[in-house]
């Protein structure tokens, strides 16, 4: 094992050279970035402390971009949870077809993320679209919803286009979850008269309680720094109904040339997103010292 | 439960399994038949489902020959990328699996916490660094790029992959001499076969569709790639939605026709990585 | 940056690398990637004739659509790669000037002898900022024409020459709608089409954006009741206004189920291209008074970080000659004799488009114009989605007067 030691460090540098010089070393300078105002339009940077950040802090965007931003993770990461995993469930019966409905389920996931969002932005379309020519020909409504046009149905509409692209990936993972679920252990609470529904519960979800955790924090990471699909959507609009960290900050940067609170929303960013996770972390500590306690 | 009532209730859930797919597949169907549809024929309100007079034409003009050259960019940046972070991706997670030191962990969950940082305030920085590496219009510059974004997962997949590999084998292997690179190359590697797979394919995935980075490395045209030669297509001005979903299902098909063959060993490369993860 | 570059270089030696060999002087043109169809193939010829014309000088062209040209430009300036020689959006011009990323060409262009007078007002106008000139210009367009279904007007029996007037244009857009269509096209999406027409309904009420010392002009008479116009209009107009984009609505209006439609002339190719019988007036106003469309279009600036600022000024006075203008834009060439042929040859009524090019207004002029325009996209929204305009209008300039 120790001689093994320098081989070790060399097949473990490139990834941290990498991802060191390509994600930390420009995160440092975001982070600096963000004490000093610079813009396009006045280069020379001055050194303002954190009078950026509270700026920002008391501005009304600022608290609509965290408010939507934690609506569209929570509401992706859940649906498409929830989606993934039922989908696993009906996946999981041996039924006739599974290993064609299987890859075929996978599709969304697999197609590229420019296209998906401009296939949704037309679905979604008040006119063309196929959903309103549904809600229209099944006289649920009479000349259709404009789902992406207004502030009320905006949001809910991208979380539904985002969980389309999403959930499959959950799916391949639980499927995958489920087929490790000890056989036995089922059997035993069948035997016990358990219903299906009981059975889930009882035995299902708590075996795979560590696989659920992860696929959570990694949707969640991804979810939250998820920047085509409202893009493409929206832009972040009507008013800012949509806005995200990420298209919010795209829009400072470069569609208002304002890099200085571009990099301090940047910042922000990972402060919420850490504190997303922490959050997850916590309930997740609770919901075990309750099942302990039981 | 009698026989019949179990039959019935198969048959129920087969059913409901095929009309579910069949509801997530739909975007993609509409997809494929706005493609179909003439420039000629105009949209109807409400919608319709299949165009009155379906036609390839769309298709014909989808296919010119900048959609060529940023096909064969794509390819040529994914393959690579594909290569070098699974083969770095393998080893690094042999040794995280197989040797326990405190700095690993913690160099470990930074590489993985590199995820959490949005694109879009780090990448004039990024820029400035690939500039002064010089490799701005190369392949260079987004092999490296994706390379770092999909490493981190890479790893993950596949160190759980790897943690399920008895290590009997590996002692076996070491008490008859074998040195370190040695069992790696001839125990672990054949046996890690379906998680390089379902790796491949899950990077792949991911490098085929990235934007971002591959806007802004890349000016020239002859080194697009097809995310952001979708655009050229677009334009301020517009082309029809035949024409783009025509474009948009000929830049799907390579990743869904290279999923399709390789979809059983993916899944059961991430049923192995998952469960242990 | 030392030890990043040695660790890029050394990986870089595992992929292919491409550099080109440099034998004669390279300049680097960045341009706006145009639209329609063909047009890059005698892009191609000029550069070649250029390029016979000048041997010691080759033109790397670089084309970018326009919804990733800014952020493209601007990553590449901010990287400390700007091209040499580059298309700028007439209203990024202050904020590239203010950032001293540009060059002022006075002391060229009066050596050459360029005056304002060969080119559009307007277009001049927004080449010129604190007091020096930063770019020449190359094409123009106005935002917006009305573009009309000729049968459909001719069912309804509506005179395509009422549409001039606000009250016409009502009136047609209440008689249009119904039946599964609708009268006139209104967008306000997050997007710089959404600015220039309301700008337009606000110039032709004789309003204005901002006054002369940059204060906010949003809340004057003229300007809410432009406002208050475009907000009778909303009844007339597709579902979806708050996020549908100019080009949205092309289908609509090719499909007949749109009557009316705000564009520019640059979509005049797209139309002759389909099957409709349309026609178009230039812009709408209060009777009685003359409509002012919102200038939009491009000059071509040299950047101060270029390593061949003489070639790149070549190659400036030749695209906008008045024999090669013409054939290397879309839009309309800035040169005035050159937008004469070019009109002539290749759109609709090329004496009402001069005439509104004319009398047309240029956005402000200021550094921080994009988040001017913003503001406004913001404001159109809250107009569209029945607000009353003139607390509307209040918020804008609070919130635009805040920015200096």
């Amino acid at each position: 094992m120790k001689r093994g030691r320098w081989l070790v460090f060399l097949f473990v540098s490139p990834a941290v050279i990498l991802v060191g010089v390509l994600m930390y070393y420009p995160m440092i300078g975001t982070v600096i970035d963000s004490l000093y105002a610079t813009s396009f339009i006045d280069p020379t940077p001055k050194f303002v402390g954190l009078s950026i950040y509270r700026e920002i802090l008391t501005s009304i965007d600022f608290a609509e971009v965290v408010r939507n931003s934690c609506i569209w993770t929570a509401g992706v990461v859940l649906l498409q949870n929830v989606v993934g995993f039922a989908f696993a469930l009906l996946l999981d019966q041996r039924l006739p077809g599974r290993a064609l409905m299987r890859s075929l389920v996978l599709l969304p996931w697999v197609l590229p993320g420019v296209v998906a969002a401009i296939l949704w932005r037309f679905m979604f379309d008040p006119q063309l679209g196929l959903i309103n020519s549904f809600l229209i020909r099944l006289h649920l409504s009479g000349q259709g919803i404009p789902w992406l046009a207004q502030t009320s149905t905006a949001l809910p509409a991208a979380i539904v286009a985002a969980v389309w692209k999403g959930f499959p990936f959950s799916t391949v993972v639980y499927l995958a979850g489920l087929q490790h679920v000890d056989a036995e252990q089922i059997e035993a609470a069948i035997i016990d008269g358990a219903g299906q529904l009981r059975r889930l519960f009882d035995v299902v979800l708590p075996a795979m309680r560590e696989l659920i955790a992860l696929n959570v924090i990694l949707t969640t990471i991804l979810t939250f720094n998820y920047f085509d699909m409202i893009w493409v959507l929206t832009r972040g609009g009507p008013e800012n109904a949509t806005n995200i960290f990420p298209t919010r900050i795209f829009e400072l940067a470069f569609g208002e040339f304002r890099f200085g609170e571009g990099a301090t929303y940047g910042v922000f960013s990972i402060l919420v997103l850490t504190l997303l996770l922490a959050l997850y972390a916590a309930i997740r500590r609770g919901a075990e010292r309750k099942s302990a306690g039981a | 439960m009698t026989r019949g009532s179990r039959a019935a209730g198969r048959a129920g859930l087969a059913s409901l399994q095929f009309g579910l797919v069949l509801f997530v597949l739909l975007p993609v169907f509409w997809m494929v038949s706005v493609s179909l549809k003439p420039a000629t024929e105009p949209f109807a309100i409400p919608a319709r489902l299949w165009p009155d007079h379906p036609t390839l034409a769309n298709f014909l003009h989808a296919f010119r020959p900048e959609f060529r050259t940023y096909f064969i960019n794509s390819v040529v940046v994914s393959l690579a990328t594909v290569a070098i972070s699974v083969s770095l991706g393998l080893l690094a997670a042999y040794s995280f699996t197989r040797t326990q030191f405190r700095l690993l962990s913690v160099l470990m969950a930074l590489v993985l916490a590199a995820q959490m940082f949005p694109e879009s305030a780090i990448i004039i920085p990024i820029y400035r660094i690939m500039r002064s590496a010089d490799l701005l219009n190369t392949y260079a510059s987004l092999i490296i790029a994706y390379v770092a974004v999909t490493l981190p997962v890479a790893i993950w997949m596949l160190r759980a992959f790897l943690m399920r590999l008895p290590p009997t084998l590996e002692e076996a292997a070491e008490i008859d001499g074998a040195g370190p690179l040695r069992t790696f190359l001839d125990i672990v590697l054949p046996l890690s076969r379906p998680g390089v797979v379902a790796t491949a394919v899950f990077v792949l995935v991911v490098t085929w569709q990235e934007f971002l980075f591959a806007l802004s490395f890349i000016s020239s045209k002859s080194m697009r790639t097809l995310p952001v030669g979708i655009n050229d297509f677009i334009g301020q001005y517009g082309i029809s939605y035949g024409e783009l979903m025509a474009t948009s299902v000929l830049i799907s098909l390579p990743v869904v026709a290279i999923f399709m063959v390789l979809q059983r060993y993916f899944v059961a490369g991430l049923t192995v990585g998952a469960v242990k993860g | 940056m030392m030890i990043p570059r040695i660790l890029l270089a050394a990986t870089a030696l595992m992929a292919v690398a491409t550099t080109a060999p440099a034998q004669t002087v390279t300049l680097r043109f960045w341009d706006n990637q145009q639209a329609e169809s063909g047009l890059s193939i005698y892009q191609k010829e000029a550069v070649q004739r250029f390029e016979k014309e000048n041997p010691n000088i080759k033109v790397d062209v670089t084309t970018v659509p326009y919804p990733e040209y800014q952020q493209r430009l601007l990553t590449a300036v901010q990287g400390g790669n700007a091209p040499d020689v580059a298309t700028l959006d007439q209203i990024w011009i202050a904020a590239f000037a203010k950032a001293g990323v540009i060059e002022p060409l006075d002391a060229r262009a009066g050596a050459a002898g360029i005056t304002s007078a060969t080119f559009f007002k307007g277009a001049w106008d927004s080449a010129n900022y604190d007091g020096h000139l930063w770019g020449i210009p190359f094409n123009v367009d106005a935002w917006s024409f009305t573009y009309y279904n000729k049968r459909l007007l001719q069912q309804a029996g509506v005179d395509p020459q009422s549409l001039l007037t606000w009250k016409g244009l009502a009136a047609a857009g209440k008689k249009l709608t119904g039946n599964g269509r609708f009268g006139i096209g209104l967008f306000g999406h997050k997007g710089e089409d959404t600015t220039v027409v309301l700008d337009s309904f606000i110039f032709s009420n004789g309003g204005k954006v901002l006054n002369a010392d940059g204060s906010c002009a949003l809340t004057s008479p003229q300007s809410v009741a432009a406002l208050r116009y475009l907000q009778s209009l909303v009844p007339y107009a597709p579902r979806g206004i708050l996020n549908a984009a100019s080009g949205d609505m092309r289908q609509l209006f090719l499909n007949g189920s749109l009557a009316m439609e705000f564009w520019p002339a640059l979509e005049q190719p797209t139309l002759l291209k389909s099957k409709l019988d349309w026609g178009f007036v230039a812009g709408t106003a209060p009777a009685g008074k003359t409509p002012v469309g919102t200038y939009g279009g491009w000059n071509l600036a040299i950047f101060k970080s270029a390593a061949h600022k003489d070639a790149a000024w070549k190659f400036i006075r030749f695209l906008t000659r008045t024999d090669v203008n013409g054939s290397v834009v879309d839009l309309i060439p800035a040169n005035i004799a050159a937008a004469k042929t070019f009109l002539a040859g290749k759109r609709r009524g090329p004496r009402r488009i001069l005439k509104y090019l004319e009398d047309a207004a240029p956005r402000p002029l200021s550094p921080r114009y994009l988040e001017v325009s913003n503001i406004e996209v913001t404001l159109a929204q809250d107009v569209y989605s029945g607000k009353d305009p003139g607390a509307a209008a209040s918020t804008a300039c609070a919130a635009i007067d805040a920015l200096h």
